[in-house]
């Protein structure tokens, strides 16, 4: 069977990044010491090149040319380290996979990207502050698809079918043709990463928020709203495109109105133009 | 022959017959393709808004976001360049929603009727149209004879 196989291949998934864990780790003592997130960061080669380029975009309102680990790390403080660090280092995952999902692994990474910063710019407008675990979760939603992605292709021509002729949203086509949705196997992937259970949810509820059983669903609100909001904006880095149902709740639960999304919008499109360094990890 | 790539928000126009002008990955953006046969002067936009009041000061700044700015400046840049607008030629492509999309995120239809209402009130009429449903669409428009092609998602290609 083929769930069998996809099920047993989030068991051999390559570990979260060391690096991540240990500067996140870190940098949760707010009396870190610089040197020792320096060294941590400096032995991974890949990560380290990613903050340099990052840290200099102008996303972070650099104002002159970060040219090593140490004034990245000083420079960027604690908060934005760690995303950084994050982005940085979820890159290398979404590199390697997607490819039935995606024509190429950028339009995948520039979505992750992507709704990561819309998280943050409507958790500024909802909850008045932006959201570290949000973030990540925002970042890491699509996940699933990395694994997805090696099986999608065989079963693309039916997916396609059933989505578009038979009007199924590309969850329930994923559902039947495959046996296990993106986003259920995503949350697999975070529980296999022993991620916090917010994020685990966040990730494997994040086409059905309506469906998680929590007291606090905000976070798993927010990753779809976001994630619907790039999919309208055309950011969407998958065949997917825009066949999800809509779930017009989500505009109660923040109270918002069409006009407060249409100008978190134009703040993404702001927002992506100083982005583009992250864009191209 | 360079292809001209148009981004989010952004409008290209040219009178190179060699140029071809693309718009990649439009959702709910609508793109609006003209073209004046006898000048062969081409355009293309791709906005994302159905109205510049929502933000004043970001439409001065980049008209090409909505749809009233940006529609008014693709046509005055044609002109620009020897266009006349009795001879220019209309498609439209986008606006795509989400599935059961019955009153929530409607920017998708909201700029549809936003653009309809502009071509209405200025007697233009749209030539080619492809709007709505829910899948991601490219446009391309070839300077060297006008041909508008349509790429949707969902795996078909046709001429608009």
């Amino acid at each position: 069977m083929m769930i069998d196989s996809i099920l047993k291949s989030v068991d051999v998934i390559p570990a979260f990044p060391a690096t991540i864990l240990k500067v996140a780790e870190l940098l949760c003592d707010d009396d870190y010491a610089v040197a020792d997130v320096v060294n941590v960061i400096k032995y991974d080669q890949a990560i380290a090149a990613n903050i340099l380029k990052i840290s200099n975009s102008a996303y972070f309102n650099a104002r002159q040319k970060i040219k090593t680990i140490h004034d990245a790390v000083v420079y960027l403080g604690q908060q934005q380290l760690i995303r950084a660090v994050q982005t940085a280092g979820i890159s290398k995952i979404y590199k390697k996979g997607g490819k039935g999902y995606a024509s190429q692994s950028k339009d995948f990474w520039e979505h992750a990207v992507t709704v990561a910063l819309m998280s943050q710019i409507l958790s500024r407008r909802i909850q008045a502050r932006e959201d570290q675990i949000l973030y990540t979760a925002a970042l890491l939603h699509d996940v699933g698809k990395i694994i997805m992605g090696e099986y999608v292709h065989v079963m693309f021509e039916k997916i396609i079918y059933k989505v578009k002729f038979e009007k199924c949203s590309f969850l329930e086509a994923e559902e039947e043709v495959i046996g296990i949705n993106h986003a259920d196997l995503g949350g697999r992937i975070a529980t296999h990463w022993n991620f916090p259970p917010e994020i685990r949810d966040a990730i494997a509820y994040h086409h059905r928020p309506d469906l998680l059983e929590e007291r606090d669903k905000t976070n798993a609100w927010l990753v779809y709203l976001s994630d619907q909001a790039c999919l309208m904006m055309g950011i969407d880095g998958g065949v997917d495109a825009l066949a999800y149902s809509g779930l017009g709740e989500v505009m109660r639960y923040f109270n918002l109105k069409m006009v407060d999304l249409e100008k978190s919008f134009i703040v993404l499109w702001d927002e992506l133009k100083k982005a583009k360094d992250l864009l191209h990890l | 022959m360079s292809e001209l790539i148009v981004g989010i928000s952004d409008l290209k126009v040219s009178n190179n017959p060699t140029d071809i002008l693309i718009t990649y990955a439009l959702g709910s953006c609508i793109a609006v393709a003209v073209f004046d046969p006898k000048s062969r002067v081409g355009g293309l936009l791709h906005f994302m808004l159905p109205d510049s009041s929502l933000d004043i000061n970001k439409a001065r700044e980049n008209p090409a976001m909505f749809a009233d700015t940006g529609i008014t400046l693709l046509f005055k840049s044609c002109y620009a360049i020897g266009a006349e607008k009795k001879r220019m030629i209309v498609k439209v492509a986008g606006g795509a929603s989400i599935l059961d999309d019955t009153n929530f995120f409607r920017i998708g239809q909201k700029n549809i009727t936003a653009m309809r209402k502009i071509f209405w009130r200025n007697n233009v009429l749209i030539d080619g149209e492809d709007t709505g449903d829910n899948f991601n669409r490219t446009v391309r428009l070839d300077l060297s004879n006008g041909r508008c092609f349509l790429k949707s998602s969902n795996g078909t290609i046709k001429e608009l």
